[in-house]
């Protein structure tokens, strides 16, 4: 286990999904959680920094877990997750600051893979309840939701899985990024139309309502 | 609530009476279709202990919410009954029309019970049932059957010699070729004097939410379009393609699991199938996948074989004359056999002998016995009247029951857990026996669906299987093939449920009630006697390693990973629902639970 928290938390770290310092994960194990240690650097675990505790009860070990350990808790509780990913997407995060309820990918494998990523906000960003009750009901219905200004939180029946969505949802809201940049650049340029992007798929509407 | 008609048929064989009842729309929500609303029937209908061959036990033929809407792979029904084979709870799944003919009659379950005095057919329409004497169709083998009875506008399931013969593996041809295979459905319906059933509908269902459900279509559809699984192997190749990769893993199960790699897997495999002996390729009601094989060999012509059946009726018995294979494959068809019974019970007999303790001419690599043994079975002639009851029962007979590769009396299909550790712990607990539809781990721990796993760590394994037996389930219910599921997941069921019922259901809830389909069967099955004893697996898999191929030097390591499933599922240590976890499931009302769950 550890094998794999160390493996997907080197590449969120290095594939710049998180700073040094950021983002946590999990996996549940029946009753019991092994989740990331509060502080813990993702590119640099080692066996000291995966806590195990309950899923429904606090142990001594909640000393030492995730700040995030009553999210991870509420999502378990809620759905048939067995894997977490929470990090700090930076192109994600600028997006969910700026689009009012939704990311929707513009780009192909965005909208294979995702369609549709909800963003939800609240006041108290890290480690409240509102977020876990939030992220629990977001997290029935997709697998992976934003949490405005903040980050994302994805889940899978494995870590890689998680840690995928993650990354395709950074992927695509680059592609977002840069396609409205060289929009703002052709938005004066006539022959380059203007402001416009061109759709090539069919039922471009119908990705909000997914 | 578009989706279901909430109507079921109810037909009594004994008394020639039948009726339309009203479904609860709360039930149909909680055990959503298809094997959900069988095994339901069956809890609260058949007693576990009572005769599975006599007239108290029952055929629900059960449609899911989506069956006969034009989504992928929209054809699918179930048929649940107490198995024979087994004595566990029993569904079959299959595609073909049956099932879309009777949503299209207004039907979302036709329940059969009682027994004929005589054999006779019936005839279901949106009008209700007609029963007519079976006369000269009993005794008729399947094609012949389907060929009497079909008519525009009609689907027919029957039984051929070895269902009328009661042959405990005997199958429910649905149209010819596709089946209500395992466990001995056609047992039951011989046993009902019940010939066929054709069923007439024209009414196609409605659509609750066409928006929503147009674009579904058009993303499932791309989906699968562009899953390298559902797009090139499978109707390329159709199952046979597993051939080939399975014999390279060393999980390709041979001389009755006696080894995992087969000398003459080329021989018998989805390349030379589609070389040599392909003539066109098929489609399920609503596939675009097209699994389905159409061959010819000898001069005859039919359906297949599926990888299943290679194995069982190829590597399995040590034989590489993919002629007889097929000819075999045919013939199992045309009498009724479910091909993977048929062929292990073959296997565990030609071990018997070769251990010396059955005198008889099969042995292994003796191909030119295989037809005449296939149908020695089917109508119950000598050495066959014995196969015809299963390898369990057949190993049992002669002091050998360990050469019987069967979980609760279901014999294992076709991939040695030696080289899948997960796949071992799903035949292990599986409710209907040794089963791959129940959960299949092919897709993690060989295929990389939805990721790739160590297939030879026990770590990890349980809760994965969980969610996949629980999504298996789903899928079972609602209506659709699980080989949709190699390009959509959760996200698109959920959404098509949406679209065609016009209820709001999250992934959540659909994958809850596949959780109480799989807690109500298992209760069922502990009523009827089972214990943690019997979710094990033949001794050979946990304690004699494989002897040669990519998977030698392995034994399923099986009392850890049960440990762990039984905890993760929130049972007793013994395997047993905790009072907690069936009314979190909404299932702490139900009736008999006295019996087997304790506070």
């Amino acid at each position: 286990m550890l094998e794999q928290f160390q493996k997907f938390g080197r590449d969120l770290f290095q594939s710049g999904l998180t700073s040094s310092h950021g983002g946590n994960m999990s996996v549940r194990m029946g009753d019991r959680i092994v989740i990331t240690r509060t502080g813990s650097m993702l590119n640099h675990l080692t066996a000291a920094d995966l806590i195990e505790t309950g899923l429904e009860e606090d142990d001594s070990n909640v000393m030492l877990a995730s700040s995030e350990l009553i999210v991870h808790r509420a999502i378990y509780q809620n759905t048939s997750a067995l894997a977490i990913v929470h990090v700090h997407p930076p192109h994600a995060v600028a997006l969910s600051l700026v689009e009012p309820e939704a990311i929707i990918p513009i780009d192909n494998e965005g909208s294979y893979v995702l369609r549709k990523v909800p963003i939800v906000q609240t006041e108290l960003t890290t480690g409240s309840k509102q977020v876990a009750k939030l992220a629990a009901e977001m997290l029935r219905e997709y697998k992976i939701f934003m949490l405005r200004g903040h980050g994302c939180f994805s889940t899978g029946p494995l870590l890689e899985e998680a840690y995928q969505w993650c990354s395709s949802l950074e992927e695509a809201c680059r592609i977002m990024y840069l396609t409205r940049m060289l929009q703002l650049a052709q938005a004066t340029v006539p022959s380059q139309s203007g402001a416009m992007h061109l759709e090539y798929r069919k039922h471009t509407d119908n990705y909000g309502t997914w | 609530m578009d989706g279901w008609t909430r109507q079921v048929l109810r037909v009594n064989l004994s008394s020639g009476e039948s009726r339309v009842e009203e479904l609860d729309p709360a039930l149909l929500v909680q055990y959503l279709g298809g094997r959900g609303l069988g095994t339901h029937f069956v809890y609260n209908e058949v007693v576990p202990g009572s005769d599975p061959l006599g007239p108290d036990n029952i055929l629900a033929f059960c449609t899911g919410p989506l069956t006969g809407v034009r989504l992928p792979t929209g054809g699918r029904s179930s048929m649940s009954t107490y198995s024979p084979l087994t004595g566990t709870v029993l569904d079959a799944n299959s595609g073909s029309q049956f099932g879309v003919r009777l949503k299209w009659a207004g039907f979302d379950a036709l329940i059969i019970s009682g027994r004929s005095p005589e054999p006779v057919w019936l005839e279901v329409s949106a009008e209700g049932v007609t029963i007519h004497p079976a006369g000269e169709l009993w005794g008729l083998d399947i094609p012949t059957t389907v060929e009497h009875l079909h008519q525009r506008g009609t689907a027919v399931v029957c039984i051929g010699p070895a269902g009328e013969r009661q042959v405990r593996f005997a199958s429910i041809a649905n149209e010819e070729g596709r089946s209500y295979g395992r466990g001995g459905t056609g047992a039951v319906m011989g046993s009902k004097n019940l010939k066929a059933i054709q069923a007439r509908g024209t009414v196609k269902p409605s659509i609750a939410e066409e928006e929503l459900y147009k674009f579904v279509e058009y993303e499932a559809r791309k989906m699968v379009s562009a899953s390298p699984r559902t797009s090139r192997g499978l109707p390329e190749f159709g199952t046979a393609v597993l051939v080939n990769l399975m014999n390279r893993y060393g999980v390709f199960p041979t001389r009755n699991f006696q080894a995992g790699t087969f000398a003459g897997a080329e021989a018998i495999s989805g390349e030379r199938l589609r070389e040599e002996y392909l003539v066109k390729r098929g489609a399920c009601w609503s596939c675009p996948i097209g699994c389905k094989r159409v061959t010819k060999t000898n001069g005859a012509t039919g359906e297949g074989p599926e990888y299943e059946t290679i194995y069982a009726l190829g590597s399995n018995l040590d034989n590489d004359d993919f002629d007889t294979l097929i000819e075999a494959n045919y013939l199992c068809n045309r009498l009724g056999l479910d091909t993977i019974s048929a062929g292990a019970t073959i296997g565990c007999a030609m071990e018997l002998v070769e251990e010396g303790v059955l005198d008889a001419e099969l042995s292994f690599g003796r191909s030119d016995l295989l037809l005449q043994t296939v149908e020695d079975i089917a109508y119950r002639r000598g050495l066959g009247d014995e196969l015809a009851e299963g390898s369990r029962r057949l190993a049992e007979r002669y002091g050998r029951p360990e050469l019987a590769m069967q979980v609760k009396g279901l014999e294992l299909p076709a991939y040695d857990p030696r080289g899948m550790q997960g796949q071992g712990l799903l035949y292990a607990t599986s409710n209907r026996g040794a089963c791959h539809l129940r959960g299949n781990m092919l897709g993690p721990e060989l295929l990389g669906i939805p990721k790739m796993l160590d297939r030879f760590s026990h770590q990890g394994k349980a809760g994965l299987l969980i969610v996949i037996q629980h999504t298996n389930a789903v899928i079972d219910s609602i209506g659709l093939c699980k080989f949709v599921n190699f390009a959509i997941g959760d996200d698109f069921f959920a959404r098509m449920m949406s679209a065609v019922t016009g209820m709001k259901l999250e992934v959540q809830d659909l994958l809850l009630a596949g959780e109480r389909i799989w807690n109500l069967e298992r209760l069922y099955n502990l009523r009827a006697g089972f214990t943690r004893a019997d979710d094990t697996l033949p001794a050979r898999f946990l304690e004699t390693p494989l002897p040669e191929g990519s998977s030698a030097g392995h034994v399923v390591h099986l009392d850890e990973m049960l440990a762990d499933y039984y905890r993760f599922r929130g049972w007793t240590p013994d395997g047993i629902p905790t009072p907690g976890k069936l009314a979190a499931l909404g299932l702490d009302e139900l009736p008999y639970l006295q019996e087997v769950v304790h506070a």
